[in-house]
This record gives structure tokens, C-alpha cells and sequence, in this order.
């Protein structure tokens, strides 16, 4: 046992490894006497284990080579870099110590430093030589590891990197049709929603004269936070989507600046005609969270729990013109100027037939059936109604057209 | 697209709604959650109809529980309405209303074939409202739209090959997953092999008699005549039921849904004739 010890503690020794007499012969005689491991074996296996805990590997048959980042065109293959650190984000596991940007001349790819190989911190900005990576793939992009075998070479030299390539435009809301660009925004906040994550510090409605986009503000991404009603140059975001529709994403690259201009918002209002179909349930007289202005159930709001509501009155319904339906939302204003009733008018109304659904018979008696014309802003899948007219009576006229169109038909 | 999208109602004229006899079940397996459709003859896919006509009668037909029947009258004939206990909302509403009137109606409809192989279709209403004279010529002249196009769609479609003659509703391939437009054109053809002229005649019919509307409206002299002429002949019909009706609830033991379908026996055909009546004399 004891040469078997001392073996070890050599092999180790040649390594720049200390460890105690103890602690091998440990390992040792639990695998040997308690597992009954042939000492062959059981000294390969403390071997292995100390190398293991130090960062060692087995050392790696054919070098790396030094290649730049636009050829990188391959997972799984052993590099150098010579490259500068563009970004640092954050590590989304503790099993990353740094993950990131990094680039040279040719172009930038994301890099990950694994926290088990004890490597020493990259620094924003600085160029180095980093050697043994490996390159990794995930869905066609591309990006190094560093690892236990990897080394970084601090360089004196400035390597010139090119700016990251996907260069963020300055767009328009109604220019965003594609996920994943990068972005910069003039718009005014239009709205701002309660975040239902707890990754997200703010998100909600930002808008310019061609429309409104929600956004998403990341709580990693470190930013102010916007304010309602404010303008601003929103740099660098990304764009996502959902179910064909599209939103902003604010990260750590974002920029935010306060514009002393204010920015109209889309009144490139969207129209729809038809007959309406349906009053939806939440409508007539609500109550909303002080807090969040959610509509609440039974008095209680789906975040703060149970909460003495404020009242308001809406409409949600449907039109529908035969051929597509348009999920329309009627704010309070709209709907006492419609029902010829005020949110006073309509809270006494249930308050003395104790029950609000008198206010929802009211709106559907009233409106269903009967064709409207609406404009407003199209958010989501709703027309945020801001005007709503009912379709001018039949005209003689117009049955004469279509008459004699149906003629030739 | 993906998610939930509410289903679109169609706009028919009764005459074209009654003529249908072709209903499925929609999605890739057709299991008993599947959306069903009837389409009509000129290639309407319908899961949800949306009418505006004359409430002519209404009836409650239901022996424990309320079942409310109403027939629906436009220029081209009448469609039955039903609500029960699973539409509480419309079935009260139809119940406090009174006959004539207008209404407008959004509902399911209903394919019924009975023991001596008629079919029979109705909608299931989602919600009845009472509406003005406005609305219900505003939806002559939406679904007379609306049906042109679908019969400008029928003369564009390809023409059909002579042996499927004989299809029916079993035989004609049903679409793996939700069809488009155009297939539900041909489906049409091939089913119904529509007589586009006829169902052009309709809605000329339907036309016309919106402007005879609209002339006598413009003559104030004539209004209360004309209003009186609609109470009259909405009147007519639904007192006539009322005696027959007594006779086929208490006759079948089972008041089930499927009963009221048969609940139309000789009178149907009766006021078949009131209806048309109704639709010309404007």
C-alpha cells in the first residue's frame, strides 16, 4: 500500500500537485479493501481524481491552431484566438464563470469561461491571446468554450475588433417584421403594464407615429426605468416574436435617452366594420386593482391578491364582418359617451339592482347585433376603439348598386 | 395561425341555410370536440351564423325545463331559433320578447334528420337581441354581399369531374386539417352541384324587396300601412302553432333537445307559405 502511495503522490508531484499521504491512502483502501478494486485500477482511479480536482487532462494529442473568428466553422474543434472582449454578460448558471463577446478583424463570437477552469477573469476591452478553446454550435451560431486546458495570454497589443456585425438601425415600429434584430427606437411610452416576472422589470406599450410595440424590460438589463408618457431613443434592442406578433426586448447592451421631443404616437389608426357579435365577459361596470389597474375577479387581482378595487366601466366585445372578427376594447370614456351613461349613472344602476351584470344586459341589449364602424390603434389582438359609429341606415342608392352589380354578375 | 381564433359568422340567407344538408366535423382526427360546420350551398363554412329578421312566433317548447323556439323571418324565408337551459341568457331574452319584432341572432347551426330522412336545419342561439329596422337592412344588404362573393367563387372554381355524381356527405374527402376557401368552393360543387342562377335570383329577390322597403319608408303616407301589413302577416303564424304545438310535446315521452325538431309537422309546410307571402309583399 504504501509504495502504491507513494507512487502516486510522484505522479502527482510531477504535475505541481500536493497532497497529503492521508488523503491517498484514503481513496485508496476504500477502493481496494471496500470495493474490492485491483490496485491497478484503484491507482489509475486516485490518479484520475486528484488531476481531476486540480484542472488536469489528460493531456490532448494534436495542438490547437490559430484561427480567426470568421473561420470558425466547425463545433468541437480545438483554437486560438487572438481576439478583445466586446461584452461581458451575465452567466446565466454558477457553472460559468464569464460568458460574452469577443472579437478580432474578421467578426465577434459569444465565448463561455466554465468556472471549473479557474481561469482568471477576462477584462472589458482588453485584447488577449486565448489558446486551447473549443468551439461549440448551437442552432447555426457559433461560439468557444473555455475550459481546464484553456490558457489566456493577456496582450499588450490592441487587437482591432470589428464592431459586433449586427449593427443596431434606427427603425420604425412598422418596420419591425423580423425577430431577432437589432434595433434602436424613437417612441413614446404608451403604456406600462405590471410585470408578471420577476425577471422583467418593466414592460408594456412604446409607440411612434406608425404604431405601438410592447417591449420588455429585462431586470438583468440594469436600466432606469421609462416613464409613462415620456419620450425616448431606446439603443440597441433586440426584436422578438410571438404568435406573429412582435416585441422589443431591453437587455444589458440597451441604451435609454430621455428625448426632449415628444413623440406622437401611431395615428395610423386601424378600421373595421361589422356587425357586433359578442359582449364579452368583463364587460360594463369592473373593478380594478388600485395598484396594477388590473380588472379584478371577485375582488381580488391576480397580483396583489385581495384589494378594494376602484370602478370603471368598459367594453370588450367582438365585431365581425362575415369574413374576420375584430376583438374590440371600449375605455370608460367611449363607453358612457356610447351608453349615454356615466360610471355614476351605472354603479347606482347596480347598486339598486345589486348586481353589476344589470350594466352588462344594458351594453348588450344596447349594442348587440347592430353594425359598427371603429378606428383606433390595433394592440395585440384588440382595436383600441377610439371612435365607434354606428353604420349609416341603408341608403336606396347603395341597393341600387348592389343590385345592379348582382345584374351582371 | 396558431391559438385560439373565434369563429367568423357566416351571413345566410334563410333560404340558402334551409337548402343545406352537409355538416362535418373539422381538425385532423374527428373526435367528438372537433368544431362541426355545415356548409351551404354556394360554400359557406359555417361553425356560427349570424341572422337579422322578423321574430314571427316564439314558443316555449320545453316540458320541465324552458326549451324556446322562435322562427326567424328574412326576405328569402325563415329559420328556426332554439334556446334552452344551456343558453339561459338567450332563451330569457327570447322569452320577455315579443313577436313581431326584430331580432338579431347569433348562433349555431343545427343539422336534424328525421325518421323519414328530411333534414332540418336551425341554430342553436348564442344571443338574441332585439335591434331596429336599420340593422336588419343593413344585414340584407352584408349578406347579400357576402353571397355574391361566395357565387363569384362557385363560377371561378374549377369545374368538377362528372362521376361524383352520387356524392354525399360520407364519400366527399374531408380535409386532414382546416380547409381553405377555395376548397370549401369545391366541396360545395361537388356536394350541391349549386345552381348559381337560382341562388343569384335570391339575393336579387332579397334586393328588391329591401328597395320596396326602403321606397314605401320614403312615403310617410304609407308607413303605418306598411307597418300594419308586417304585424298582420307576422301575427298569422305564430297563432296558428300554438294549437298544434300542444299535440307533439305531450306526444313523444322524452322531452329532449332532439324532440322540438320534430315538432313541426304539417304546420311547416303551412307556413312555408306565410313566410314567402311575408317576403314579397314588401
Amino acid at each position: 500500500m504504501k509504495e502504491l502511495v507513494d507512487q502516486i503522490k510522484a505522479r502527482l508531484r510531477d504535475q505541481k500537485i500536493e497532497v497529503s499521504e492521508e488523503d491517498i491512502e484514503s481513496r485508496l483502501k476504500k477502493l481496494i479493501v471496500d470495493f474490492r478494486v485491483p490496485e491497478g485500477e484503484a491507482r489509475r482511479s486516485v490518479l484520475n481524481y486528484f488531476f481531476k480536482e486540480h484542472g488536469i487532462v489528460p493531456q490532448v494529442r494534436a495542438g490547437s491552431e490559430k484561427v480567426k473568428i470568421a473561420e470558425i466553422k466547425e463545433s468541437g474543434k480545438w483554437v486560438d484566438l487572438e481576439v478583445k472582449v466586446l461584452d461581458l454578460w451575465e452567466p446565466a448558471s454558477e457553472t460559468i464563470s464569464q460568458t460574452g463577446l469577443v472579437g478580432d478583424i474578421t467578426g465577434s463570437m459569444k465565448f463561455v469561461k466554465w468556472t471549473k477552469s479557474d481561469l482568471p477573469n477576462l477584462e472589458l476591452g482588453r485584447s488577449y491571446l486565448l489558446k486551447k478553446l473549443v468551439t461549440d454550435e448551437f442552432q447555426g451560431r457559433f461560439s468557444v468554450k473555455l475550459n481546464r486546458t484553456s490558457q489566456i495570454e493577456p496582450l499588450d497589443v490592441d487587437v482591432e475588433a470589428k464592431p459586433a456585425s449586427k449593427a443596431a438601425q434606427l427603425v420604425t415600429v412598422a418596420q419591425i417584421n423580423e425577430p431577432g434584430q437589432w434595433v434602436d427606437l424613437k417612441v413614446k411610452v404608451a403604456q406600462l403594464w405590471e410585470t408578471n416576472s420577476e425577471a422583467i422589470s418593466q414592460s408594456g406599450l412604446v409607440g411612434d407615429e406608425t404604431g405601438a410595440i410592447k417591449f420588455v424590460k429585462w431586470v438583468k438589463a440594469d436600466l432606469p426605468d421609462l416613464a409613462d408618457g415620456k419620450s425616448y431613443l431606446l439603443k440597441n434592442l433586440v426584436t422578438d416574436e410571438f404568435q406573429g406578433r412582435f416585441s422589443v426586448k431591453l437587455n444589458r447592451t440597451s441604451q435609454i435617452e430621455p428625448l426632449d421631443v415628444d413623440v406622437e404616437i401611431g395615428s395610423i389608426a386601424a378600421e373595421f366594420s361589422g356587425a357586433l357579435v359578442d359582449v364579452q365577459k368583463g364587460s360594463g361596470l369592473i373593478k380594478r386593482c388600485p395598484v396594477c389597474k388590473r380588472s379584478l375577479a371577485k375582488g381580488v387581482c391576480s397580483e396583489h391578491g385581495k384589494v378594494d378595487g376602484t370602478y370603471d366601466l368598459r367594453i370588450k366585445a367582438v365585431l365581425d364582418d362575415g369574413r374576420r372578427v375584430q376583438d374590440l376594447l371600449v375605455n370608460r370614456e367611449t363607453t358612457e359617451r356610447l351608453l349615454n351613461l356615466t360610471l355614476e349613472e351605472a354603479k347606482q344602476m347596480a347598486m339598486e339592482a345589486l348586481d353589476h351584470e344589470v350594466v352588462h344586459s344594458l351594453i348588450e341589449s344596447k349594442l348587440m347585433g347592430r353594425y359598427y364602424s371603429i378606428t383606433g390603434p390595433r394592440i395585440d389582438r384588440y382595436l383600441l376603439v377610439e371612435s365607434i359609429n354606428e353604420i349609416p341606415p341603408v341608403s336606396r342608392t347603395q341597393v341600387d348598386e348592389l343590385i345592379a352589380s348582382a345584374e351582371v354578375a | 395561425m396558431a391559438g385560439f381564433s373565434r369563429e367568423v359568422a357566416k351571413r345566410i340567407f334563410a333560404e340558402e341555410l334551409k337548402s343545406s344538408n352537409y355538416s362535418f366535423r373539422d381538425g385532423e382526427d374527428q373526435h367528438q370536440y372537433a368544431p362541426s360546420y355545415l356548409l351551404t350551398p354556394t360554400g359557406a363554412k359555417c361553425n356560427r351564423v349570424f341572422v337579422v329578421g322578423t321574430l314571427t312566433e316564439k314558443d316555449d317548447i320545453g316540458s320541465d325545463t324552458e326549451y324556446w323556439r322562435g322562427r326567424v323571418v328574412d326576405p328569402t324565408g325563415s329559420i328556426l331559433i332554439y334556446a334552452g337551459q344551456y343558453q339561459p341568457e338567450a332563451a330569457q331574452i327570447l322569452a320577455c320578447m315579443e313577436a313581431p319584432s326584430y331580432v338579431a341572432v347569433v348562433g349555431k347551426p343545427n343539422l336534424y334528420q328525421t325518421d323519414d330522412g328530411n333534414i332540418i336545419i336551425s341554430l342553436r342561439a348564442e344571443s338574441i337581441q332585439r335591434v331596429d329596422e336599420n340593422t336588419r337592412n343593413q344585414w340584407i344588404i352584408d349578406t347579400a354581399r357576402r353571397t355574391l362573393e361566395r357565387l363569384e367563387a362557385l363560377k371561378n372554381a374549377r369545374p368538377i369531374p362528372v362521376s361524383n355524381d352520387f356524392a354525399t356527405a360520407d364519400n366527399v374527402p374531408a380535409s386532414s386539417s382546416s380547409s381553405t376557401p377555395e376548397q370549401d368552393t369545391d366541396r360545395a360543387l361537388q356536394h350541391y352541384h349549386t345552381d348559381i342562377e337560382h341562388f343569384r335570383q335570391m339575393v336579387l329577390r332579397a334586393l328588391s324587396s329591401l328597395k320596396a322597403d326602403l321606397v314605401k319608408s320614403d312615403m310617410p303616407s304609407e308607413i303605418t300601412t306598411a307597418k300594419r301589413a308586417t304585424i298582420e302577416s307576422g301575427k298569422k303564424p305564430a297563432a296558428t302553432p300554438t294549437a298544434p304545438e300542444e299535440v307533439p310535446s305531450s306526444r313523444k315521452s322524452k322531452p329532449k333537445k332532439s324532440e322540438p325538431f320534430n315538432a313541426w309537422p304539417e304546420a311547416e309546410n303551412e307556413e312555408e307559405v306565410e313566410t314567402i307571402n311575408f317576403g314579397k309583399k314588401s
